[in-house]
Protein backbone atom coordinates (compact mmCIF):
# COMPACT_ATOMS: atom_id res chain seq x y z
CA UNK A 1 0.00 0.00 0.00
CA UNK A 2 2.57 2.52 1.11
CA UNK A 3 5.91 2.69 -0.54
CA UNK A 4 8.36 2.33 2.33
CA UNK A 5 12.03 2.50 1.45
CA UNK A 6 14.09 2.07 4.58
CA UNK A 7 16.91 0.68 2.47
CA UNK A 8 17.55 4.15 1.06
CA UNK A 9 18.84 5.01 4.51
CA UNK A 10 20.66 1.92 5.63
CA UNK A 11 22.33 1.12 2.31
CA UNK A 12 23.98 4.52 2.22
CA UNK A 13 27.29 4.63 4.06
CA UNK A 14 27.32 8.38 4.55
CA UNK A 15 23.88 8.40 6.14
CA UNK A 16 24.73 5.54 8.47
CA UNK A 17 27.94 7.30 9.45
CA UNK A 18 26.04 10.52 10.20
CA UNK A 19 23.52 8.62 12.31
CA UNK A 20 26.32 6.93 14.25
CA UNK A 21 28.03 10.28 14.88
CA UNK A 22 24.69 11.75 15.88
CA UNK A 23 24.07 8.97 18.39
CA UNK A 24 27.53 9.49 19.84
CA UNK A 25 27.15 13.26 20.14
CA UNK A 26 23.67 13.04 21.62
CA UNK A 27 24.78 10.53 24.24
CA UNK A 28 28.06 12.21 25.14
CA UNK A 29 26.57 15.71 25.42
CA UNK A 30 23.64 14.48 27.51
CA UNK A 31 25.80 12.47 29.88
CA UNK A 32 28.36 15.26 30.30
CA UNK A 33 25.63 17.82 30.91
CA UNK A 34 23.98 15.48 33.41
CA UNK A 35 27.21 14.98 35.38
CA UNK A 36 28.11 18.69 35.54
CA UNK A 37 24.46 19.52 36.13
CA UNK A 38 24.30 17.08 39.01
CA UNK A 39 27.30 18.68 40.73
CA UNK A 40 25.79 22.14 40.24
CA UNK A 41 22.45 20.82 41.51
CA UNK A 42 24.06 19.49 44.68
CA UNK A 43 25.56 22.93 45.37
CA UNK A 44 22.22 24.63 44.68
CA UNK A 45 20.35 22.22 46.94
CA UNK A 46 22.85 22.67 49.77
CA UNK A 47 22.67 26.46 49.44
CA UNK A 48 18.90 26.27 49.68
CA UNK A 49 18.87 23.87 52.63
CA UNK A 50 21.38 25.89 54.67
CA UNK A 51 19.44 29.07 53.88
CA UNK A 52 22.54 30.93 52.77
CA UNK A 53 21.24 34.51 52.48
CA UNK A 54 20.91 35.97 48.95
CA UNK A 55 22.39 32.81 47.42
CA UNK A 56 19.43 30.69 48.39
CA UNK A 57 16.95 33.24 46.99
CA UNK A 58 18.89 33.29 43.73
CA UNK A 59 18.86 29.49 43.74
CA UNK A 60 15.09 29.35 44.20
CA UNK A 61 14.43 31.83 41.38
CA UNK A 62 16.89 30.05 39.11
CA UNK A 63 15.31 26.63 39.67
CA UNK A 64 11.77 27.95 39.22
CA UNK A 65 12.65 29.96 36.15
CA UNK A 66 14.37 27.07 34.38
CA UNK A 67 11.65 24.59 35.29
CA UNK A 68 8.89 26.86 34.01
CA UNK A 69 10.34 27.80 30.62
CA UNK A 70 10.87 25.55 27.59
CA UNK A 71 14.33 24.10 27.04
CA UNK A 72 14.43 25.44 23.50
CA UNK A 73 13.99 29.03 24.68
CA UNK A 74 16.86 28.58 27.11
CA UNK A 75 19.01 27.09 24.36
CA UNK A 76 18.28 29.94 21.96
CA UNK A 77 19.19 32.46 24.62
CA UNK A 78 22.41 30.64 25.48
CA UNK A 79 23.37 30.10 21.82
CA UNK A 80 22.35 33.40 20.23
CA UNK A 81 21.70 35.87 23.04
CA UNK A 82 24.59 35.42 25.46
CA UNK A 83 27.45 35.34 22.91
CA UNK A 84 26.17 38.56 21.34
CA UNK A 85 25.77 40.20 24.74
CA UNK A 86 29.13 39.16 26.17
CA UNK A 87 31.01 38.91 22.91
CA UNK A 88 32.40 35.39 22.97
CA UNK A 89 32.46 32.73 20.28
CA UNK A 90 32.06 29.06 21.10
CA UNK A 91 31.52 26.01 18.94
CA UNK A 92 27.88 24.89 18.71
CA UNK A 93 28.33 21.97 21.06
CA UNK A 94 29.67 24.37 23.72
CA UNK A 95 26.42 26.31 23.70
CA UNK A 96 24.44 23.08 23.79
CA UNK A 97 26.48 21.78 26.71
CA UNK A 98 26.00 25.00 28.67
CA UNK A 99 22.28 25.11 27.90
CA UNK A 100 21.66 21.48 28.77
CA UNK A 101 23.72 21.77 31.96
CA UNK A 102 21.70 24.77 33.12
CA UNK A 103 18.50 22.90 32.34
CA UNK A 104 19.49 19.61 33.99
CA UNK A 105 20.87 21.29 37.12
CA UNK A 106 17.53 22.95 37.92
CA UNK A 107 15.56 19.71 37.64
CA UNK A 108 18.14 17.74 39.61
CA UNK A 109 18.33 20.45 42.28
CA UNK A 110 14.61 20.19 42.87
CA UNK A 111 14.84 16.40 43.28
CA UNK A 112 17.85 16.67 45.60
CA UNK A 113 16.09 19.29 47.72
CA UNK A 114 13.09 17.04 48.27
CA UNK A 115 15.53 14.23 49.12
CA UNK A 116 17.32 16.42 51.65
CA UNK A 117 14.04 17.42 53.26
CA UNK A 118 13.08 13.76 53.63
CA UNK A 119 16.11 12.93 55.82
CA UNK A 120 14.84 12.58 59.40
CA UNK A 121 16.25 15.28 61.70
CA UNK A 122 17.20 12.55 64.17
CA UNK A 123 19.91 11.37 61.78
CA UNK A 124 21.62 14.75 61.82
CA UNK A 125 21.13 15.09 65.58
CA UNK A 126 22.61 11.64 66.15
CA UNK A 127 25.62 12.54 64.01
CA UNK A 128 26.01 15.79 65.95
CA UNK A 129 25.78 13.88 69.22
CA UNK A 130 28.63 11.67 68.02
CA UNK A 131 30.62 14.89 67.55
CA UNK A 132 31.07 14.34 63.83
CA UNK A 133 32.29 17.42 62.04
CA UNK A 134 29.81 19.17 59.79
CA UNK A 135 31.62 18.06 56.65
CA UNK A 136 31.68 14.40 57.74
CA UNK A 137 28.08 14.68 58.89
CA UNK A 138 27.12 15.73 55.41
CA UNK A 139 29.33 13.48 53.28
CA UNK A 140 29.01 10.30 55.35
CA UNK A 141 25.55 10.49 56.90
CA UNK A 142 23.22 12.74 54.94
CA UNK A 143 24.41 12.62 51.35
CA UNK A 144 24.60 8.84 50.79
CA UNK A 145 21.04 8.46 52.04
CA UNK A 146 19.78 11.32 49.90
CA UNK A 147 21.36 9.86 46.77
CA UNK A 148 20.02 6.39 47.48
CA UNK A 149 16.53 7.78 48.12
CA UNK A 150 16.28 10.01 45.08
CA UNK A 151 18.15 7.75 42.66
CA UNK A 152 14.98 6.42 41.00
CA UNK A 153 13.59 9.94 40.46
CA UNK A 154 16.96 11.12 39.18
CA UNK A 155 17.02 8.23 36.72
CA UNK A 156 13.57 8.84 35.30
CA UNK A 157 14.17 12.60 35.16
CA UNK A 158 17.42 11.98 33.30
CA UNK A 159 15.69 9.75 30.73
CA UNK A 160 12.89 12.29 30.35
CA UNK A 161 15.43 15.08 29.82
CA UNK A 162 17.41 12.96 27.37
CA UNK A 163 14.27 12.64 25.24
CA UNK A 164 14.04 16.44 25.03
CA UNK A 165 17.66 16.96 23.93
CA UNK A 166 16.79 16.62 20.23
CA UNK A 167 16.20 20.37 20.20
CA UNK A 168 19.95 21.05 20.37
CA UNK A 169 19.90 20.31 16.63
CA UNK A 170 18.04 23.63 16.32
CA UNK A 171 21.12 25.53 17.47
CA UNK A 172 23.31 23.75 14.96
CA UNK A 173 24.66 20.82 16.94
CA UNK A 174 25.03 17.73 14.75
CA UNK A 175 23.22 15.41 17.09
CA UNK A 176 20.96 12.50 16.23
CA UNK A 177 18.01 14.71 15.26
CA UNK A 178 20.30 16.83 13.10
CA UNK A 179 21.49 13.71 11.27
CA UNK A 180 17.86 12.76 10.66
CA UNK A 181 16.94 16.18 9.33
CA UNK A 182 19.97 16.04 7.02
CA UNK A 183 19.07 12.61 5.63
CA UNK A 184 15.47 13.76 5.25
CA UNK A 185 16.57 16.78 3.25
CA UNK A 186 18.53 14.51 0.88
CA UNK A 187 16.14 11.59 0.45
CA UNK A 188 12.71 13.11 1.15
CA UNK A 189 11.92 9.84 2.91
CA UNK A 190 10.65 11.67 6.00
CA UNK A 191 8.53 8.88 7.40
CA UNK A 192 11.23 6.23 7.21
CA UNK A 193 13.90 8.61 8.50
CA UNK A 194 11.96 9.73 11.55
CA UNK A 195 10.74 6.21 12.34
CA UNK A 196 14.39 5.15 12.33
CA UNK A 197 15.28 8.10 14.54
CA UNK A 198 12.44 7.32 16.93
CA UNK A 199 13.65 3.74 17.20
CA UNK A 200 17.19 4.94 17.93
CA UNK A 201 16.01 7.36 20.63
CA UNK A 202 13.92 4.66 22.29
CA UNK A 203 16.83 2.22 22.10
CA UNK A 204 19.23 4.72 23.69
CA UNK A 205 16.69 5.53 26.41
CA UNK A 206 16.30 1.82 27.16
CA UNK A 207 20.08 1.38 27.26
CA UNK A 208 20.35 4.29 29.71
CA UNK A 209 17.62 2.72 31.81
CA UNK A 210 19.46 -0.60 31.86
CA UNK A 211 22.75 1.06 32.89
CA UNK A 212 21.05 3.07 35.62
CA UNK A 213 19.38 -0.06 36.93
CA UNK A 214 22.70 -1.91 37.02
CA UNK A 215 24.29 1.00 38.93
CA UNK A 216 21.33 1.00 41.31
CA UNK A 217 21.75 -2.68 42.13
CA UNK A 218 25.51 -2.37 42.53
CA UNK A 219 25.73 0.83 44.55
CA UNK A 220 22.54 0.95 46.54
CA UNK A 221 22.06 -2.71 47.43
CA UNK A 222 22.36 -1.72 51.13
CA UNK A 223 19.15 0.23 50.74
CA UNK A 224 17.24 -3.01 50.15
CA UNK A 225 15.11 -1.56 47.40
CA UNK A 226 13.59 -4.00 44.92
CA UNK B 1 -4.18 47.72 23.04
CA UNK B 2 -1.48 48.28 20.44
CA UNK B 3 -1.44 52.05 21.08
CA UNK B 4 -1.30 51.60 24.83
CA UNK B 5 1.71 49.30 24.55
CA UNK B 6 3.51 51.65 22.17
CA UNK B 7 2.85 54.46 24.64
CA UNK B 8 4.22 52.33 27.50
CA UNK B 9 7.30 50.83 25.85
CA UNK B 10 8.13 53.22 23.01
CA UNK B 11 8.13 52.63 19.27
CA UNK B 12 9.82 49.33 18.40
CA UNK B 13 9.34 47.70 21.80
CA UNK B 14 5.60 48.37 22.06
CA UNK B 15 4.93 46.74 18.70
CA UNK B 16 7.11 43.77 19.62
CA UNK B 17 5.32 43.25 22.93
CA UNK B 18 1.95 43.58 21.17
CA UNK B 19 2.91 40.93 18.60
CA UNK B 20 4.31 38.66 21.30
CA UNK B 21 1.10 38.79 23.28
CA UNK B 22 -0.85 38.18 20.08
CA UNK B 23 1.19 35.09 19.28
CA UNK B 24 0.87 33.84 22.86
CA UNK B 25 -2.81 33.34 22.00
CA UNK B 26 -1.93 30.45 19.69
CA UNK B 27 0.33 28.88 22.29
CA UNK B 28 -2.56 28.97 24.75
CA UNK B 29 -5.08 27.59 22.22
CA UNK B 30 -2.79 24.76 21.22
CA UNK B 31 -2.08 23.90 24.88
CA UNK B 32 -5.78 23.87 25.72
CA UNK B 33 -6.71 21.72 22.73
CA UNK B 34 -3.86 19.31 23.46
CA UNK B 35 -4.76 19.14 27.15
CA UNK B 36 -8.44 18.45 26.52
CA UNK B 37 -8.01 15.93 23.71
CA UNK B 38 -5.06 14.35 25.51
CA UNK B 39 -7.27 14.10 28.59
CA UNK B 40 -10.11 12.41 26.68
CA UNK B 41 -7.82 9.85 25.04
CA UNK B 42 -5.85 9.48 28.26
CA UNK B 43 -9.09 8.68 30.09
CA UNK B 44 -9.96 6.05 27.50
CA UNK B 45 -6.49 4.51 27.83
CA UNK B 46 -6.80 4.56 31.63
CA UNK B 47 -10.15 2.76 31.36
CA UNK B 48 -8.60 0.16 29.07
CA UNK B 49 -5.68 -0.22 31.47
CA UNK B 50 -7.91 -0.98 34.48
CA UNK B 51 -10.67 -2.78 32.55
CA UNK B 52 -9.51 -6.26 33.50
CA UNK B 53 -9.77 -7.39 29.86
CA UNK B 54 -6.34 -8.82 29.02
CA UNK B 55 -6.06 -7.59 25.42
CA UNK B 56 -7.10 -4.04 26.30
CA UNK B 57 -4.75 -3.91 29.27
CA UNK B 58 -1.85 -5.03 27.09
CA UNK B 59 -2.71 -2.44 24.48
CA UNK B 60 -2.97 0.32 27.11
CA UNK B 61 0.32 -0.67 28.74
CA UNK B 62 2.08 -0.71 25.36
CA UNK B 63 0.52 2.63 24.38
CA UNK B 64 1.60 4.32 27.60
CA UNK B 65 5.08 2.85 27.42
CA UNK B 66 5.60 3.74 23.77
CA UNK B 67 4.42 7.34 23.87
CA UNK B 68 6.32 8.01 27.07
CA UNK B 69 9.50 6.69 25.46
CA UNK B 70 9.22 8.54 22.15
CA UNK B 71 10.55 12.13 22.13
CA UNK B 72 7.87 14.74 21.47
CA UNK B 73 10.14 16.17 18.78
CA UNK B 74 10.00 12.87 16.88
CA UNK B 75 6.20 12.77 17.14
CA UNK B 76 6.12 16.25 15.65
CA UNK B 77 8.50 15.33 12.83
CA UNK B 78 6.54 12.17 12.09
CA UNK B 79 3.13 13.80 12.06
CA UNK B 80 4.29 17.03 10.43
CA UNK B 81 6.70 15.68 7.81
CA UNK B 82 6.64 11.90 7.81
CA UNK B 83 2.97 11.12 7.50
CA UNK B 84 2.23 13.89 4.95
CA UNK B 85 5.04 12.60 2.71
CA UNK B 86 3.83 9.04 3.15
CA UNK B 87 0.26 9.94 2.26
CA UNK B 88 1.36 12.29 -0.46
CA UNK B 89 -0.61 15.34 0.59
CA UNK B 90 -0.22 18.20 3.03
CA UNK B 91 -1.42 18.16 6.58
CA UNK B 92 -2.21 21.43 8.32
CA UNK B 93 0.35 22.32 11.03
CA UNK B 94 -2.55 22.73 13.47
CA UNK B 95 -3.54 19.11 12.89
CA UNK B 96 0.00 17.76 13.16
CA UNK B 97 0.77 19.76 16.29
CA UNK B 98 -2.52 18.76 17.90
CA UNK B 99 -2.08 15.08 17.07
CA UNK B 100 1.50 14.97 18.41
CA UNK B 101 0.74 16.82 21.61
CA UNK B 102 -2.40 14.75 22.14
CA UNK B 103 -0.53 11.46 21.85
CA UNK B 104 2.19 12.80 24.14
CA UNK B 105 -0.23 14.16 26.74
CA UNK B 106 -2.56 11.17 26.68
CA UNK B 107 0.23 8.71 27.57
CA UNK B 108 1.46 10.78 30.53
CA UNK B 109 -2.03 11.58 31.80
CA UNK B 110 -3.08 7.92 31.50
CA UNK B 111 -0.04 6.93 33.55
CA UNK B 112 -0.82 9.51 36.24
CA UNK B 113 -4.47 8.51 36.42
CA UNK B 114 -3.73 4.80 36.42
CA UNK B 115 -1.41 5.38 39.39
CA UNK B 116 -4.11 7.37 41.19
CA UNK B 117 -6.72 4.66 40.65
CA UNK B 118 -4.31 1.94 41.75
CA UNK B 119 -3.63 3.96 44.92
CA UNK B 120 -7.21 3.21 46.02
CA UNK B 121 -7.13 -0.01 48.07
CA UNK B 122 -8.41 -3.15 46.26
CA UNK B 123 -10.90 -3.75 49.05
CA UNK B 124 -12.88 -0.74 47.84
CA UNK B 125 -13.50 -2.45 44.50
CA UNK B 126 -14.40 -5.72 46.18
CA UNK B 127 -16.74 -3.92 48.56
CA UNK B 128 -18.54 -2.34 45.62
CA UNK B 129 -18.86 -5.62 43.74
CA UNK B 130 -20.06 -7.43 46.84
CA UNK B 131 -23.11 -5.19 47.13
CA UNK B 132 -23.96 -6.05 43.52
CA UNK B 133 -22.61 -2.99 41.70
CA UNK B 134 -21.08 -3.26 38.26
CA UNK B 135 -17.71 -2.02 37.01
CA UNK B 136 -18.67 1.51 35.93
CA UNK B 137 -20.88 2.36 38.94
CA UNK B 138 -18.15 1.15 41.32
CA UNK B 139 -15.60 3.23 39.44
CA UNK B 140 -17.77 6.33 39.44
CA UNK B 141 -19.23 6.23 42.94
CA UNK B 142 -16.45 4.62 44.99
CA UNK B 143 -13.08 4.68 43.24
CA UNK B 144 -13.01 8.01 41.42
CA UNK B 145 -13.67 10.42 44.33
CA UNK B 146 -10.49 9.50 46.24
CA UNK B 147 -8.54 8.90 43.01
CA UNK B 148 -9.33 12.38 41.70
CA UNK B 149 -7.92 13.90 44.88
CA UNK B 150 -4.66 12.05 44.29
CA UNK B 151 -4.53 12.79 40.56
CA UNK B 152 -5.42 16.48 40.56
CA UNK B 153 -2.02 17.92 41.55
CA UNK B 154 0.10 15.89 39.07
CA UNK B 155 -2.45 16.55 36.32
CA UNK B 156 -2.16 20.31 36.81
CA UNK B 157 1.61 19.87 37.02
CA UNK B 158 1.65 18.07 33.70
CA UNK B 159 -0.18 20.92 31.98
CA UNK B 160 3.09 22.85 32.44
CA UNK B 161 4.85 20.17 30.37
CA UNK B 162 2.24 20.60 27.64
CA UNK B 163 2.70 24.38 27.49
CA UNK B 164 6.46 23.92 27.31
CA UNK B 165 5.95 21.21 24.70
CA UNK B 166 4.01 23.54 22.40
CA UNK B 167 7.19 25.58 21.96
CA UNK B 168 8.46 22.82 19.66
CA UNK B 169 5.52 23.08 17.27
CA UNK B 170 7.21 25.86 15.30
CA UNK B 171 9.49 23.18 13.84
CA UNK B 172 6.65 21.94 11.64
CA UNK B 173 5.63 25.46 10.70
CA UNK B 174 3.11 26.15 13.43
CA UNK B 175 2.76 29.88 13.91
CA UNK B 176 3.18 30.54 17.62
CA UNK B 177 5.25 32.60 20.02
CA UNK B 178 8.44 30.72 19.18
CA UNK B 179 8.05 31.19 15.44
CA UNK B 180 7.47 34.93 15.78
CA UNK B 181 10.36 35.49 18.16
CA UNK B 182 12.78 33.64 15.92
CA UNK B 183 11.88 35.97 13.08
CA UNK B 184 12.48 39.02 15.26
CA UNK B 185 15.77 37.62 16.48
CA UNK B 186 16.98 36.79 12.99
CA UNK B 187 16.36 40.33 11.73
CA UNK B 188 16.81 42.42 14.86
CA UNK B 189 15.92 46.07 15.16
CA UNK B 190 16.78 48.01 18.31
CA UNK B 191 15.29 46.15 21.23
CA UNK B 192 14.71 42.82 19.53
CA UNK B 193 18.28 41.53 19.74
CA UNK B 194 18.43 37.86 20.70
CA UNK B 195 19.55 38.68 24.26
CA UNK B 196 16.47 40.82 24.83
CA UNK B 197 13.74 39.04 22.94
CA UNK B 198 14.50 35.50 24.09
CA UNK B 199 14.36 36.40 27.79
CA UNK B 200 11.18 38.34 27.01
CA UNK B 201 9.67 35.23 25.48
CA UNK B 202 10.93 33.16 28.40
CA UNK B 203 9.07 35.58 30.69
CA UNK B 204 5.83 34.99 28.80
CA UNK B 205 6.21 31.21 29.07
CA UNK B 206 7.11 31.67 32.73
CA UNK B 207 3.99 33.75 33.24
CA UNK B 208 1.91 30.92 31.80
CA UNK B 209 3.66 28.04 33.57
CA UNK B 210 4.59 29.38 36.98
CA UNK B 211 1.01 29.93 38.26
CA UNK B 212 0.15 26.39 37.20
CA UNK B 213 3.22 24.99 38.97
CA UNK B 214 2.25 26.88 42.11
CA UNK B 215 -1.32 25.64 41.81
CA UNK B 216 -0.05 22.07 41.55
CA UNK B 217 2.04 22.47 44.71
CA UNK B 218 -0.89 24.11 46.51
CA UNK B 219 -3.23 21.27 45.52
CA UNK B 220 -0.68 18.71 46.64
CA UNK B 221 -0.52 20.27 50.12
CA UNK B 222 -4.22 20.91 50.26
CA UNK B 223 -5.43 17.49 49.18
CA UNK B 224 -2.56 15.74 50.91
CA UNK B 225 -1.17 12.63 49.23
Amino acid sequence: MFDLRFFEIYRNGEYMWRLAEGVWLSISLTVTAAIIGFIAAALIAVARMNRVPVLSQIAVSYVEFIRNTPLIVQLFFVAFGLPLLLGYKWPFWGHALLGLTLNFSAYFAEILRSGLMAIPRGQIEAATALELKQRIRFTKVVFPQVIANVYPSLTSQFIFLFLTTGVISEIGVEDLTHAGVFIDSRTFRSFEVFITLTGLYVAIALTFKGCMHAIDRRCFAWKGRQ
Amino acid sequence: MSDALIFLFGKPMGIVVFQLLGATRFTIYLSLIAFVSGGVIGAAITLARISGVKAWMRFATAYIWWFQSVPLLMLLFLSGLGVPRLLGHDVDPWVSATVSLTLYASAYLAEVWRGAIHAVPRGQWEGGYSVGMRFLPVLRAIILPPAVRVALAPTVGFSVQIIKGTSLAYIIGFHDLMNLVRRWANAPVDGTEPFIIFPLMALIYFGLCFPLSRLAIYLEHRLGT
